[in-house]
Formats: C-alpha cells, structure tokens, sequence
C-alpha cells in the first residue's frame, strides 16, 4: 500500500485503534484524558527494542502491545478509587507523568526521540486495526461487554445485580491499553521515528473528542469518529491548498491545516454537546435505521 | 542561599499559579465544572495584550499607556472570552440520564473551546513569543545577597490581595451567598428565588478577570507572551489546584505555591527537562493518595449515588 | 406457617447519616416463602433497610442473616449471588441498554467463570441466556418493543421489567420497592396476580408499598416502620387495627378516621 490514499488509510487505521483503545475504558464509564501516554508507551517500547536489540518486527509488536497493557493495568489499579472528574484529571496527570519521564530517559532519545530503522507496510496497519475492531466488536457482545456498559449508565444498580463493578472497569481500562500499546508499535515501525512531541496532551484531548463525537453507546460510533476526524483535515488541507487566497485573505500564518483541524473538532465539539451530547451514533439512532432497512425484523407486536 | 533564592522565585512563579488555579476553582467549586477552557482564556488575554502593545494599540498610544492600556485590553478579552464559553458550554448544557460519563458534557464542551482557543491563536499569532515591553522589569531589589525584582514581588502581592478579596466577595456580599447556595445545593437555590441563570456568568466572568490577571502578571514578569504559554502555564495550575483540592480557595493558593516550588527546584538540582515529571508525578501521587486534594470538598465530582 | 425456616433476619441493624439515625437497632426476619409488607410513614426507613440489606449502604451496626450466613459485610454483588434481588423506588434501568439487554443484566450474578463472561452472547453454549430473557418477557407481556432502549419506554412498563430484571437472578428474597407506584388500579391488579404467581414459584417476597390494597391482595404478613423503629409485626390483616400504627400515621387525634382510611384503602 502506498502513495497518498495508502497513507490515509494507514492513518485512518492507526486512528481507529486508537479509537477503540479510548473508546472501551469510556464505555465502562471511565474518561481517559491520557490515550496519547498509552501510545507513546507502546511506540517506545516497540522502538527501544528494535534500535537497542534488535529485536524483530513481530516480537516488538507484542512487546508494545503487552507494554501498553501493563502500564494501563497499573495505572487503573492505582485510580480505583477515583472518580469522575477527579479520575479525568488523573489521566490527564498520567499522560504528562509519563512524557515528562519518557524526555528525561536517554535510552529513549529524550527530547530528540528515537530513528526507527525496521519499516512496516501501511498493509499490517490496516491488518492490525481490522483485527482490534473485530476484537472490540466481539468482547462487546460478550457477557462482560454488556456489564461495561451497564457500568457506564449505572454502576451502583451494576454492582448490586452482581457485577464486579471494579473489576470490570479495570479489565476494560487494560484492555484499551493494549490497543493503544498496539497502536504506538505500529507508529513507531511505520513513520520511523518516535518523539514525545507527537503524543502530547493535544492528542489526548483530540483523540477523547472524536471518540466521543463519534458516540460512545455502539461499537460504530468510534469507527465513525476516527473516520470523519482522518478523512475531513484531509479534505479540508486539499480545500485550503486549492484557494490560498482565501487562507491569505483571513490573515492566517503558520501550521496550517492541523490548526484548522483543530479548531473545527474544537467548534464541533461545543455544538455536538449543545445538540446531541451522546454523540453521532446512537443505540436509538442505529435501532431507528435497522427499522427502516429491514421492517419486518423489528414488527412491533400488539401489546 | 541557593535554595532560598530558589524558594523565592519558586513563590513567585507560583503567584501566577494561584491566580489561574483560582480560576478554576470557582468554576468548578460553585459549578462542580471542571472548565478546561482557563489555561486557554488565560493564554488569549496574554497573547491579545501583546498584540495590542506590539501595535501601539488602542487608541494609537504609545509608551507606558500603552502597555498598560494593552493589559487592559486582555482582560477585557479574557472576561469577554470566558463569557463566551459560559453561553455556548455551561447554560445549554443539561444532563439526561445522569451515567457515569454524562456528568463530563460540560468539561468535554470546554474541551472543543480549549481547542479552538488554541488553534485561533497559533494561527493568527504564530508559536514564536512576542516581546512584552514594560518599564519595571528590570527593577530588581537586592536583600542581603538574595534579588528579588519587583514586578515579581508585586505580582504576589497582587495575586495574594485577588485571593483575599475574592474570599471576602463569597463571604460577605449578596453575590458571594448566592454563589455559595448554589455550591452546596443548585436546586434549593433555585426554589430559594437565586435566579441562578443571572449568578453563573458572575462565575465565569470572575474566571475571566483572575484568568486577564494573571496573564498581565505573567507578560510584566517575563517581558513576552505566545500562544503556547496556556499549556505550559495553565496546565500547572491545573495541578495546583487539584494538589490543594477542588473547589478549596485557600487549597488553590498552597496548590499553586507548592507547583511553582517544586518546579524551581527541580529545575535547579534535577534539569529543566525533569519539570514535567516531577509536577505532574506530584499531583498523581496526590491523586492516589488523597483523591479529594489537600483541602479538598469531598462531594465534588462526586455523582447522584 | 411459623414452621417454615427463616430466610432472612436483621438483628439489631443501625444506620445514621450525618449524625441522624435512619434505622434504630432495627430486627425482625422473614421466613422462606412468605409474603411480607413494609410500610410506614415517609422518612420511616423503609428505603434504607432496603440499602442495608442489599448492600448499597453499610449497616452501621448489627447482623443481617440471608440464608444462614451473616451478609452484613459483604459487598453487593456477593450478596446478589447469594440470591438477593432488588427493585428501585425510582426505576433504575440502565438507560442505553435494550429491554432485553436489562433484563439480562439482572442474570448477571448466576453467570459463572471465563467462558460465561468472555464468550459472545450469540455462541449457542451462551444462547439460552437471551431466549430465557426473552421468554420471561413474553410470559408477561412485555415483549413488544424488545430491542428498544429503555429510556424511551412508558413508566409503566419500565417498572414492569425493572421486577423482570430482578427475577432473572432466580432469587431466594425478592425486594420490591413501590412496585405499585405511578400504576393504575388495573395495573396494579395485574401487578398483584403477577407476584402472587411469583411467590407461587417459592421466591419470598419483601415488598414497601403505600397502596394498601395491593399491601392486603399480596402479603400475608406486615411489617410497621417509624422513624427507624419497628411498631408493629404480624399479620396484614391486624394491621388497621393496631394503635401505634395508626398513631404512627395520622397522630392519636385522628385515630378514628385513619381506621376507616386504612379499611377503605387506597
């Protein structure tokens, strides 16, 4: 896979992962203000070993994956009891917490970051991003997908129908981490280069937002999230590139187009919670369009 | 002597701390709204009276009118952009179901604003730092081997008198009540006949003028300003506040000074580059340890159960 | 009847919040397949008996009996595995999930190990878990908008499959808190016959309620809370007649109308 729609396939892949590994610890009821730590500790960990070892491609990978997994691990661990706004700031304390540690390990190229000499095809990306959403789709549909769920709308009535409310939400968090594990090993093998500057809290909050923008009750509101936050800046930096004289005439200097995207998630954002807080894609939304596809499954019988 | 001149300094760049963590404290003190927007509202004050001291604006001055007109003119914009974020974040903004994730509609909201405050300013102000210029940033008092400027002295002076007098705006005047009755109970305060609709913009507009503050003590203090000081400066003071704990004035004021302490010693024995993990390891550890911060309101944050 | 074993005992239970006592060295027990009524005044206690039992509060002080152990500490879900079920004064179902999906929470607490947790509902060895939600369902009517969230559904029903989700745990004690609340009187009937048909299947049944005449339709057995104390405790029918009970309602003055209220039910 390559040229320009191969490169935003991968982009899209990497963001879906990461949109999934965001979206299982929210559906718990759990806000992760930290995604971008979770990857950055997986792109680390995949370029350490593979720059410092040499360690193969595969193991690497696994290797990230269980990184992000144990980190996530402990982390919920240590933030069981926290809650809400509180666990909010504690993620987003995290994420700092660990780039703040990442700069200051040589080993890891501190602020310069780490050359990645191993290159991986956009073809495993989009491998590895069908497989963690069939993952995620399938662990929604299990018993214990369905708890996370019930935990999200009310953990208290969870835990009194006999859900381990705590257990779940530690199992949901870790499992995120592993996708986020997963998806900074596959960045780091794809773009060659790890530095802490690309997952700074920015990339959190962006991550957080689209997920949530995308709608956080199904398995497709991430997936459409991450999609219309990949394919729109793409659209919009063609956009922009097209009519330069309009860029000039609004005054605007510097980054263009990640500023841009920014600010439209940003403004987004303010009218979605305005409009429609629970997102894009709803349980109720989805069941309406099912109705309408295929009638006769859904008949309503007499009361 | 070393550590007690970085003791000093740490004190002082803890000033600017405290204003902004006081920022949020109200917010999310009598809201219980976490308004991620402050760093950003502070950063827009900054950056907007740089620009207008840059340019010689307003009204064509020059010379000290300038700048202090100029910081006039960033906290009007600070308050105008707080109030801004109150309309479109907080008034419209109802809860549902009340699930574990609907009580953070308003935080994410200020999320999108913090973004879009963000971006606006790095695309019409550029990254790189605008020079600030004031007459007394070099005036510098020297006390038995120890300097201490004084537009730093006066910046916790002016930052110590904003936490006494908002503390006396919420214990004495009819405001300040109301605001405390809405904190304790929104609902009561409304049967009460508060008209809760007409307070909450006090709130945010209070924001907004500590947020304009602390962004003039920050452009006098270090002669420049740039559109990423509101991730550098405010996301400390995030940390200072939920050190001291949430909703806690005087939890805001200690948060703030042991942040900026605790940066300037480590800055002075670890490097410049352990700052980060040492702020945000502190806060974490915090957060473990004592979830409700030092001086922190235990319900806030907390659900319907 | 007084042969029958006791399922469930609070012995000297206490509660206080903020310095007010809820519940003052409350006891009494419930035997296995009796049909018990706990009413009171508002703010008598009866929720938080309901909390203290269940495990959404602490007990402060005292023993609670379920079955022969002491559950007294034991967190919610241990005791929801040991065959306690419970309904909510406000109805809380899970707003997102679907009917079906609710009523499939409630068998949360008889799912056992990984293969029970980590396999996809549609497996067949996991099949029997929706066609047992959604023949329960259909066996009381409520199958008609199964796939539909619950936050969309009328009050009436929402209630309905708030007792469906409780009974799918297979309990030994079925707490019901205001089953009746926000019915009509048929509805209310319909109510009755169904717990009756309920306890038939041997689940004992601990029921507040402040229609009277469901509290006489359905339990064979009262239990009058005040402030927190226990008043009176014995059979429905002597209930009207007790008078604390009725002090406990209507003050002494008002004794006399308060009898005839209690008769005339409602």
């Amino acid at each position: 896979m390559s040229g320009y729609f191969g490169g935003v396939i991968v982009i899209l892949s990497l963001n879906v992962i990461l949109a999934y590994a965001i979206f299982l610890p929210v559906a718990s009821g759990q806000l992760n203000l930290g995604g971008a730590a979770f990857q950055a500790v997986g792109a680390y960990t995949a370029g350490f070993l593979s720059t410092s070892y040499d360690l193969a491609v595969g193991p690497s990978l696994a290797l990230s994956v269980l990184a992000g997994g144990l980190v996530a691990l402990f982390f919920s661990f240590i933030i069981l009891r926290t809650r809400s706004v509180y666990l909010v700031l504690a993620t987003f304390a995290f994420s700092e917490f660990v780039s703040g540690v990442i700069v200051n390990i040589d080993a890891l190229g501190g602020s310069v970051g780490l050359s990645v000499s191993t290159h991986i095809s956009g073809t495993v990306v989009l491998v590895a991003a069908v497989i963690a959403a069939a993952i995620v789709l399938l662990f929604m549909q299990t018993r214990l997908g369905l708890a996370t769920r019930a935990i999200h709308d009310d953990d208290l009535v969870s835990e009194l129908m006999g859900i381990g409310v705590r257990w779940t939400r530690v199992i949901a968090f870790t499992l995120g981490g592993l996708l986020a594990g997963l998806a900074g090993g596959l960045y780091a093998f794809y773009f060659n280069f790890v530095d802490i500057q690309s997952f700074d809290a920015a990339s959190s909050i962006y991550l957080l937002l689209f997920v949530l923008l995308g709608g956080t009750q199904t398995f497709w509101g991430p997936l459409v999230g991450a999609a219309f936050f990949t394919i729109v800046p793409e659209l919009l930096r063609s956009a922009i590139s097209a009519a330069p004289a309009l860029a000039h005439a609004l005054g605007v200097t510097g980054e263009l187009d990640s500023s841009w995207r920014f600010i439209i998630l940003g403004a987004l954002t303010v009218a979605m919670m305005i409009v429609r807080p629970e997102g894009a894609i709803t349980r109720i939304g989805l069941s309406r369009l099912q109705a309408a596809l295929f009638p006769s499954r859904l008949r309503k019988r007499p009361a | 002597m070393l550590i007690v001149q970085q003791l000093i300094n740490g004190v002082m760049l803890g000033a600017i701390y405290v204003t902004v963590a006081l920022a949020f404290n109200l917010t999310v003190g009598i809201l219980n709204f976490l308004n991620f927007t402050i760093p950003s509202v502070f950063m827009l004050a900054a950056v907007i009276a740089g620009a207008a001291e840059e340019r010689g604006l307003p009204f064509g001055l020059s010379g000290p009118l300038s700048w202090s007109a100029a910081l006039g003119v960033g906290l009007a914009a600070g308050l105008l952009a707080s109030l801004l974020v109150e309309r479109l974040t907080f008034r419209y903004l109802k809860t549902r179901y009340g699930d574990a994730t609907e009580h953070a509609i308003p935080l994410v909201s200020s999320l999108g604003f913090l973004l879009v405050f963000q971006n606006l300013a790095r695309l019409f102000f550029g990254t790189q730092p605008h020079s600030f210029t004031s007459p007394i940033a070099d005036a510098n008092l020297r006390v038995s081997g120890l300097i201490v400027s004084a537009p730093q002295l006066l910046s916790l002076a002016i930052a110590l008198s904003i936490v006494v007098a908002v503390t006396w705006i919420l214990r004495v005047t009819r405001i300040g009540r109301a605001l405390r009755a809405i904190a304790e109970n929104p609902d009561a305060t409304l049967l009460m006949g508060v008209d809760v609709k007409r307070i909450v913009p006090v709130v945010f507009a209070l924001a907004g003028v500590l947020c304009g503050v602390a962004a003039a003590i920050f452009a006098v203090n270090y002669g420049q300003v740039y559109s990423g000081m509101g991730d550098e400066i405010g996301n400390k003071a995030v940390a200072g506040m939920v050190l001291g704990g949430l909703g806690s004035i005087w939890g805001a004021v200690v948060g703030g000074l042991i942040v900026g302490v605790a940066e300037t010693l480590s800055i002075q024995f670890l490097g410049g580059d352990s700052v980060q993990a040492v702020v945000w390891g502190l806060l974490l550890l915090a957060l473990v340890l004592r979830p409700e911060g030092i001086f922190g309101h235990h319900a806030i944050g907390k659900g319907k159960l | 009847m007084s042969q029958r074993d006791v399922i469930l005992t609070l012995q000297k239970v206490s509660k206080s919040f903020s310095g007010l006592t809820v519940l003052d060295h409350l006891s009494f027990e419930v035997r296995a397949g009796e049909r018990v009524a706990l009413i009171g005044p508002n703010g008598a206690g009866k929720t938080t008996v309901f909390n203290v039992i269940s495990g959404a509060y602490l007990a402060d002080e005292g023993a609670i009996v379920l079955d022969g152990q002491d559950i007294v500490s034991k967190p919610p879900r241990a005791r929801a595995r040991m065959g306690l079920a419970r309904s909510f004064q406000n109805i809380r179902l899970m707003p997102h999930l679907s009917v079906v999906e609710n009523v499939m929470i409630g068998q949360h607490s008889r799912a056992r190990g990984l293969a029970d947790l980590l396999t996809p509902l549609w497996l067949t060895r996991n099949r029997h878990w929706r066609q047992e939600a959604e023949e329960r369902l259909r066996s009381f009517g409520l199958d008609t908008y199964p796939h539909v969230v619950t936050s969309n559904l009328p009050y009436g029903v929402r209630k309905k499959i708030e007792v469906v989700r409780a009974l799918m745990s297979h309990p030994k004690v079925l707490l019901l808190d205001e089953p009746a609340a926000g019915l009509d009187p048929r509805e209310t009937h319909d109510l009755q016959e169904f717990l009756l048909g309920v306890a038939a299947q041997g689940v004992t049944l601990l029921v507040i309620e402040h229609d009277m005449s469901l509290v006489r339709g359905l339990c064979e057995h009262t239990i009058v809370l005040n402030f927190g104390r226990k008043i009176f405790d014995g059979p429905t029918s002597a209930v009207h007649e007790d008078p604390q009970v009725l002090e406990a309602y209507l003050g002494p003055q008002d004794a006399e109308p308060a009898r005839r209220l209690a008769v005339g039910g409602g």
